[in-house]
């Protein structure tokens, strides 16, 4: 059951059903006890409005994008994408799925379901040899590029750093 | 002088990589967003970490507001989360920074040392002490129906809680906040005479 104070409060932030609201609105005509809540909660109303809001400090604005900087952040948009997402589980269920087809292509399966399956796992699978792949010139110039590249990421770095520490 | 651009456009902006964007965005906001702190912290140090923290953490996933709800109610959301973690973590260094009691106290202190001052007291700074002394949840939900021009809707999912519930709570709050305001006032008079 609302009090009269609840009601009123409805009253005044228009929460009630049209029907609620014409009775209150008749309570307050007639009522005098409704009369004089109502003028005392619509003066607390004017004056909970005119609260003040409070100001921050005048540099606040620029800290914040200053600690944004400073975190050299950038809006989601560029570092959530998608397709990126999408690319690399692509990548992983083709792998998958070419594993699973070299394992299947390598069992032997004979006999049917109601005479009972004959499975014959291979001896073993043919695989390329890791020492002929490690030897290859494409490997070894892959590892030099690798090397180089290390190189210039650090160099990059550590020079951004020494920017910053002097800036 | 603050863009005339609506806080849409200013986002869109700011996506598109215009930090200027997003510092009149900031401009636009950083009153209420420091008061909604105010109310949890009852320091200004504290309360604009908090603020310049959730501006952060706003700039961080903007791309995902998706603008089905206004750019302030979804602000005032990440104001809330990030104000009850900062409640949280005071509580445990604190002990009971949550207890009615504490504010009550500290504010009493304050109020002392002004009472001085009592002449250049207006209505509103009456409020504002009022204010200061209701619980974080009461003081955020009469600040954000006041002066938020949120809807009971909108402080329900800034809060994370039923509407009804906003409407109960409100209506709790506003009793509390009259009878602070009432005792303050009696209190002051008492001190003049």
């Amino acid at each position: 059951m609302n009090t009269i104070e609840e009601k009123l409060w409805n009253y005044i932030d228009g929460t009630c059903t049209p029907a609620e609201q014409e009775a209150i609105a008749r309570l307050i005509e007639q009522d005098e006890l409704y009369k004089q809540k109502y003028t005392e909660l619509l003066v607390l109303n004017q004056e909970f409005a005119s609260m003040e809001l409070d100001e921050p400090s005048m540099a606040f604005s620029y800290n914040v994008l200053e600690a944004i900087r400073a975190e050299q952040l950038a809006p989601l948009k560029s570092t959530i994408n998608k397709k990126i997402i999408l690319g690399i589980a692509a990548f992983f269920v083709l792998s998958i799925l070419a594993l699973l087809i070299v394992i299947l292509s390598n069992v032997k399966i004979s006999g049917n379901l109601f005479s009972g399956l004959d499975v014959k796992l291979p001896a073993s699978l043919k695989l390329p040899s890791a020492s002929s792949i490690f030897n290859s010139t494409l490997m070894k110039s892959f590892f030099v590029f690798d090397v180089i590249l290390a190189l210039f990421l650090t160099d990059s770095y550590l020079r951004r750093k020494k920017a910053a520490k002097e800036a | 002088m603050q863009s005339k651009l609506s806080d849409i456009e200013l986002i869109e902006q700011t996506l598109a990589g215009n930090q200027f964007a997003y510092a009149d965005l900031v401009k636009r906001h950083q009153r209420f967003v420091f008061t909604l702190a105010m109310r949890f912290a009852k320091g200004r140090e504290d309360a604009e970490e908090i603020a310049q923290d959730c501006f952060v953490k706003a700039y961080r996933s903007l791309a995902s507001f998706q603008g089905q709800s206004k750019f302030s109610t979804w602000l005032y959301s990440i104001v809330y989360t990030t104000a009850m973690t900062f409640l949280r973590k005071k509580r445990v260094d604190t002990d009971s920074i949550d207890d009615e009691g504490t504010f009550v106290q500290i504010e009493s202190h304050e109020s002392a040392y002004d009472t001085n001052n009592v002449e250049n007291k207006s209505r509103s700074y009456y409020l504002n002490q009022a204010i200061e002394q209701l619980l974080p949840d009461d003081a955020t939900i009469i600040t954000l129906f006041y002066k938020g021009e949120q809807s009971l809707e909108e402080i329900a999912q800034t809060m994370g809680i039923e509407t009804n519930t906003v409407k109960v709570k409100l209506f709790r709050a506003r009793q509390r906040l009259k009878e602070k305001l009432e005792r303050n006032l009696k209190h002051e008079v008492k001190e003049l005479i």
